[in-house]
């Protein structure tokens, strides 16, 4: 493949491709700001044992789910 | 304190001093590689936010736009990945359209059809190189490899393209 082969098809890209306008017309700051600001949940992992440990108590013991329902 | 270890530290002031500086040359640089404004105003927060994240991985004493613009790249690689190329719609124009002009809008759908069909990497060298004409070392830099990759990438991708045109018939003198 020669420097000809290289040169038609550059050619062909660039008629096919017109130039794009590389200037930023905003200010992304703001937009960046909130990604920043968008942090996600975290759960502590206590959390997640009393969770675990809520599960397998109701499971072991059904009738208790009446009991915590009745106090609440 | 300089700005860069303000930065690397994780002041909040100093990486708004470092958007404002560079997110020109962040979009510019994607921009060319993804031609699409609204998808490059899209990957260039998500490069800067990126960049914030990782900032602790920053040397204060780097070059800050070569390694915004690595990220960048990866970012446009990724999304070059996922865009699937578009089916040529054909649509009617209005009124008579001379023959040439016909033949000529086909010709170029096909052969942004067959760009697009390349590889994301193949498609970045080729499109920096050919038709945006950057420097092959500012290339090698930001996709993270030598300038005989970036060559090697483009010649790739001209013989890719030279033969599907071939195969649609395109052959140009």
């Amino acid at each position: 493949m020669t420097e000809h082969d290289e040169r038609q098809i550059r050619d062909a890209l660039k008629q096919s491709f017109p130039p794009v306008n590389a200037e930023l017309g905003r200010d992304l700051w703001p937009e960046v700001l909130l990604r920043l600001d968008a942090r996600p949940v975290k759960v502590p992992w206590y959390d997640w044992v009393m969770a675990c440990l809520s599960v397998i108590m109701f499971l072991a013991f059904p009738r208790l789910v009446f009991v915590f329902a009745y106090h609440l | 304190m300089d700005l860069l270890q303000r930065f690397a530290l994780g002041e909040i002031d100093a990486f708004e001093t470092l958007v404002r500086q560079f997110q020109g040359d962040i979009y510019a640089w994607t921009v060319r590689m993804v031609r699409d404004p609204g998808a490059a105003e899209d990957l260039t927060v998500e490069t800067l936010w990126r960049i914030y994240r990782a900032r602790q991985q920053f040397r204060p004493d780097g070059n800050f736009g070569a390694w915004a613009r690595r990220i960048a790249t990866n970012l446009a690689l990724d999304h070059l990945r996922r865009k699937r190329p578009e089916a040529s719609l054909v649509v009617e124009p209005a009124g008579v359209q001379q023959p040439d002009r016909l033949e000529q809008q086909e010709t170029q759908e096909q052969i942004q059809q067959a760009f697009h069909r390349l590889p994301a990497k193949l498609q970045v060298a080729a499109m920096l190189a050919l038709v945006e004409e950057r420097p092959y070392e500012e290339i090698a830099e930001a996709l993270g490899t030598s300038v005989g990759a970036v060559k090697l990438r483009v010649f790739r991708a001209v013989r890719i393209l030279r033969k599907r045109l071939r195969q649609v018939g395109i052959r140009r003198e």
